[in-house]
This record gives C-alpha cells, structure tokens and sequence, in this order.
C-alpha cells in the first residue's frame, strides 16, 4: 500500500506545509478580504436602499394621508355646501309658497267680496225691478199707488221667498 | 511497490524533481503537483472571479460568495462569536480539502487526501491548536473537559479514560475518515475501470455505466467529506471555548 510507504513522508509533509501555508496567507490576506468588502459594500448598499425604500414609503404614506384629508374636507364642504343649497332652495320655495299663498288667498276673498258686492247690487238692482214691476201691476190693475216703503216693506216681508 | 494493474498503483507517488534538503528527501512529486494545482486553481479562482469587485455578483463571483458565506455560516452556527477569528483557517482547510478531493476525480490525477499522512497532518494541525486553544481559554481547567458532569461518581473512573481516548483519537478518526473515503472509492472507481478492459464484447458497458454513477457519487463524497473535515474542525474549535 503506497500511502504506508514512509519514502515520500517528508517530501509530502513538506509540500503540505508549503502549499497550505501559502494557501492560507494568501486567503486571509487577499482573498477573503476581497470577498468580504464587496459583501460589506452590498449590504451597505442595501441597507441603504432599504431605508430610503421606508423613507419614501414613509412620504407616500404622508402624501396619500393629506390626499384623503384633502378628500375628507372636500367632501365635508360638498356636503355642507349641498345642504345649505337644498335650505336655501327649500326656503325660497316656501317662501314663494306662502306668497303664492297670501296672493291667492287674497285673490280669492277680494273675488268673493266683489261676488258678494255684485250679488248686493244684484239683489238691490232686482228689488227695484220687483218694486217697479210691482207698483206698475198693481197701478195698472187697482189704481192704486203704492209707495216704495210700503212697497219695500212687503217685499221684504217675503224675502225669504225670492232668495 | 504495488503491481503494474493493481488499483493501488494509482497511490504511489512519483518524483518530478528530486530534491533534497538537510538530508531529507523533499522531492517535488505528482502529489506535491496535485497539491499546486490545487492550490493555483482556489488562489487563481477566488481572485480572478472577485477581481471585478461588483456589487451585483457574476456568476462565478456568486459562487465565491457563497462558498465564503457557506463556512462564515458554519462557524456561526457552530462556533459562534468567536468563531469569526478562525475563519481563515477554517476556509483554507475547506477549500484545500474540497479542491483537492475534485482535482483527484479528474483522470489520471493524483489524489493527495488519498495519502494518510496528508490527512493526518492536517487533522493535527486542527488538534494541536485547538488543544493549545483550549489551554489558551481556560488554562488548568480545561482538563475538566474529560469530566462529564451530571454521571454518578463511580462512573467517572471508567468515563474520564474513555474520555481522553475519545479526545486524543480525534485526529486519527479525523485524518482517517477522510483518507480512506479517498482511497475506497478511487479504488473502487479502478476495479470497475479494469472490468470494462477485462469483460468480452460489449459486456464492459455495464461497468462503465457503473463507473459513471459511481463518478458522481464520488463527487458528491469529495465535497461531503471536506464539509465533514470543515464541521469537525468548527465542532473542536468550540469545545475548546465551551467545555462541557
């Protein structure tokens, strides 16, 4: 068996120590710090990245609060400006309601008096009428002349019969 | 000396140059070379991919930051805090381990952690310092280590000696499970190398077949067995901060 043959144990031992050694001076002398600094300067880089990643998000977070107050306030306003609006149509309205109201309702009694005139006149007008018609009649037929009072007296007596 | 075909021959070593120094015979052999290669193709691989030093990675620069955060992980989970000063090392060792075990799956490479005292060498590297590691730490007490608290106390003369065997075995068990993964399968790999010359016909398929399931079964063994040399060491590291 080659590996018990004790010949080359110094040769192999020596070239062990040689080349490991050179190995290992070389790796943590040159090597290894490579690797890490660029290990160092991605995770720096990422960190910062990280952090100006929260630090925008942080300000969109901001931007998109004083957006939806913005919203919100809009909306209050709206609404406000819309209630006040519908009030104010709805006061007009009624206002003009009850003008229409007062015009109509005076429209309607100054209608009804002046009816109530005209039936007056009317009714005086046909009481005239029925006295004339009535002292001719009886003038005609009886020869006798009535006065208007006395005449007036009987019609007014069977008032209730004309009406 | 193995024979011409045994599936041996593939572990004898080779001088390329001879060399020798104080009387010692340090030639530069095949797994001398083995080892360079290995040790040009990590250097070479972990400058060259990192060179650009981008932040968003290439993709071979990713696969050198994941094999550093890979072992960085590995200590933190193991080790902790503390672990961070050994990263080095313990990366080295990863590295040098894995590469080692991947440049002797190319054909008619030499696999140095095929050779025990290689292995052994390294796992006792990993066992001196952690043991000097430990007397660093906790000085006189860190004998307490082989001392099992919560056991009933007529137990201790019978645990305190398995304890220290078990301490001391570690770079054997260490070096050794490494070194005869290695060695199994390359050897396995030529027994069926040799079934595919030796069967008639088209019979030598089947082997071959094998052989090629077997190739990656092997890789995926070279890497388990560097993450296994890697976490034992991150486990030894550990007890030498944490006793029992």
């Amino acid at each position: 068996m080659p590996q018990l043959n004790p010949e080359f144990f110094v040769s192999q031992l020596f070239w062990l120590a040689v080349f490991f050694t050179f190995l290992f001076v070389f790796l943590w002398r040159v090597s290894l710090p490579r690797i890490a600094i660029v290990l160092e300067k991605r995770q720096i880089k990422i960190d910062e990245n990280l952090s100006s990643a929260k630090e925008l998000q942080e300000q969109a977070m901001e931007i998109e609060k004083k957006i939806n107050d913005q919203i919100n306030k809009a909306k209050l306003e709206t609404d406000e400006k819309i209630k006040e609006t519908i009030n104010a149509l709805q006061e007009n309205v009624s206002s003009q309601l009850s003008s229409l109201d007062k015009d109509l309702e005076k429209k309607v009694s100054d209608a009804e008096k002046e009816i109530l005139k005209s039936k007056d006149d009317q009714m005086k007008n046909i009481n005239n009428e029925i006295v004339n018609i009535t002292k001719l009649t009886v003038g005609k037929i009886t020869d006798i002349a009535l006065s208007d009072n006395e005449l007036n007296k009987v019609i007014e007596t069977h008032k209730g019969n004309f009406n | 000396m193995a024979a011409k075909d045994s599936p041996l021959k593939q572990f004898e070593i080779d001088p390329i140059s001879n060399i020798e120094l104080g009387g010692y015979n340090i030639s530069f052999t095949n797994s001398s070379f083995a080892m360079l290669i290995t040790v040009l193709v990590i250097t070479l691989f972990l400058t060259l991919t990192v060179n650009t030093r981008s932040i968003i990675p290439s993709r071979m620069q990713l696969i050198s930051e994941l094999m550093y955060n890979f072992i960085a992980q590995l200590l933190s989970d193991t080790v902790g805090d503390n672990g961070k000063r050994y990263f080095p090392f313990v990366f080295s060792l990863f590295m040098f381990v894995l590469i080692g075990n991947m440049v002797g799956m190319i054909p008619y490479q030499f696999t140095f952690t095929s050779h025990i005292i290689v292995t052994f060498a390294l796992a006792a590297v990993v066992f001196i310092g952690v043991t000097i590691l430990g007397f660093i730490n906790h000085g006189i007490k860190f004998f307490t280590f082989f001392y099992i608290p919560g056991v009933p106390f007529y137990m201790h003369p019978l645990l305190i000696p398995i304890e220290v065997i078990s301490y001391l075995s570690r770079p054997i068990s260490l070096s050794v499970r490494l070194f005869a993964n290695m060695l199994a399968g390359h050897t396995l790999l030529k027994v069926f190398a040799g079934f595919v010359v030796s069967m008639p016909f088209f019979t030598g398929v089947f082997p071959l077949a094998f052989i090629v399931a077997l190739t990656g079964l092997e890789i995926l063994i070279a890497f388990l067995q560097a993450y296994v040399f890697a976490i034992l060491t991150c486990l030894y590291i550990n007890d030498a901060y944490h006793l029992h």
